[in-house]
């Protein structure tokens, strides 16, 4: 668990799984400067890494969007309730007006 | 507050609830089922949602949309459910359960040809294909229940660790660990099923 504490003892040259876990703590909360350097410094030198920051990024950047996502889906798609379902709501709410 | 209402609306800022269902219910029931992992749970929730706002409808002051106020009554019915999933069972059961979410992403290292993708594609055309959020939903529902649930509240939902913590009584480090592996996951799920095989698409 030590490593999702702040931490200032991690050592400055690290991991991949270390460096992983930093880009996503940096997501939740401000890392301590050694933590930064820790992560950057293997960013500068890990191709990997620096697309896995990068696809969760873009994976960050979609969820943002969802809701516009949402609204545009054609009603003629399947992720629509059915009539069946609607008649149901539908009874359901007279019912208890 | 005395502003003057849209025409059509004569009897207070509320439509009428028979018209709810056609007016709202799909973009609820998509909306639920985003959040959660099957079909009749999300009907469930919309219904729930319906009727909470039928109560609650005196208290609806049209300040914002009638959509808007019942995604919001949606946003709470959802985070219930989460609640009681989290209460099932202790945190460290969780853990365990979702052991074998085998990082993948770690044998990369060392094996040029798993190596992440430059996924590189234009955003603005990547998030509005339709076929995107299809295969981004199908990699979230294949997530462990309890981490999706933690996830969706944090990217979904955009609250923080101090309100996400709150709702589920976890703790800040087993938050992280969990949203750590769900982006872990839905990384390799969507480099599996998108980015490999729509490389001409993006």
């Amino acid at each position: 668990m030590s490593n999702w504490e702040e931490e200032t003892k991690i050592p400055l040259i690290t991991s991949c799984k270390q460096a992983a876990r930093l880009v996503s703590i940096a997501i939740e909360r401000r890392l301590t400067v050694r933590e930064t350097l820790t992560m950057n410094i293997h960013l500068w030198m890990c191709k990997t890494c620096t697309r896995y920051r990068n696809q969760i990024r873009l994976l960050r950047q979609a969820f943002t969007r969802h809701e516009e996502a949402l609204g545009n889906t054609p009603a003629s798609e399947c992720d629509c309730l059915n009539a069946q379902s609607k008649q149901r709501i539908k009874d359901a709410l007279a019912k208890s007006r | 507050m005395s502003n003057k209402k849209e025409p059509e609306i004569k009897q207070g800022p509320v439509s009428d609830p028979s018209s709810w269902v056609d007016k709202h219910g799909d973009y609820l029931y998509r909306y639920a089922l985003m959040r959660v992992r099957n079909r009749e749970a999300a009907e469930n929730l919309v219904q729930e949602t319906f009727l909470a706002a039928l109560t609650a409808r005196k208290g609806f002051t049209g300040r914002s949309t009638e959509r808007t106020w019942m995604v919001g009554i949606l946003k709470h019915k959802v985070i219930d459910t989460y609640r009681k999933s989290f209460r099932e069972k202790s945190i460290s059961e969780i853990q365990t359960d979702e052991e074998q979410t085998v990082d993948s992403f770690y044998d990369a290292v060392g094996n040029p040809g798993k190596y992440p993708k430059d996924w590189l594609p234009d955003p603005e055309k990547l998030l509005s294909s339709k076929e995107f959020w299809e295969v981004l939903k199908g990699c979230m529902a294949k997530l462990p229940e309890r981490t999706a649930a933690a996830f969706s509240m944090r990217e979904l939902d955009d609250l923080d660790t101090a309100e996400i913590c709150k709702e589920l009584s976890i703790s800040p480090t087993n938050l992280w660990v969990i949203l750590h592996r769900a982006r872990l996951q839905l990384r390799e799920c969507l480099e599996r099923n998108w980015f490999e095989k729509k490389e001409d698409n993006v």
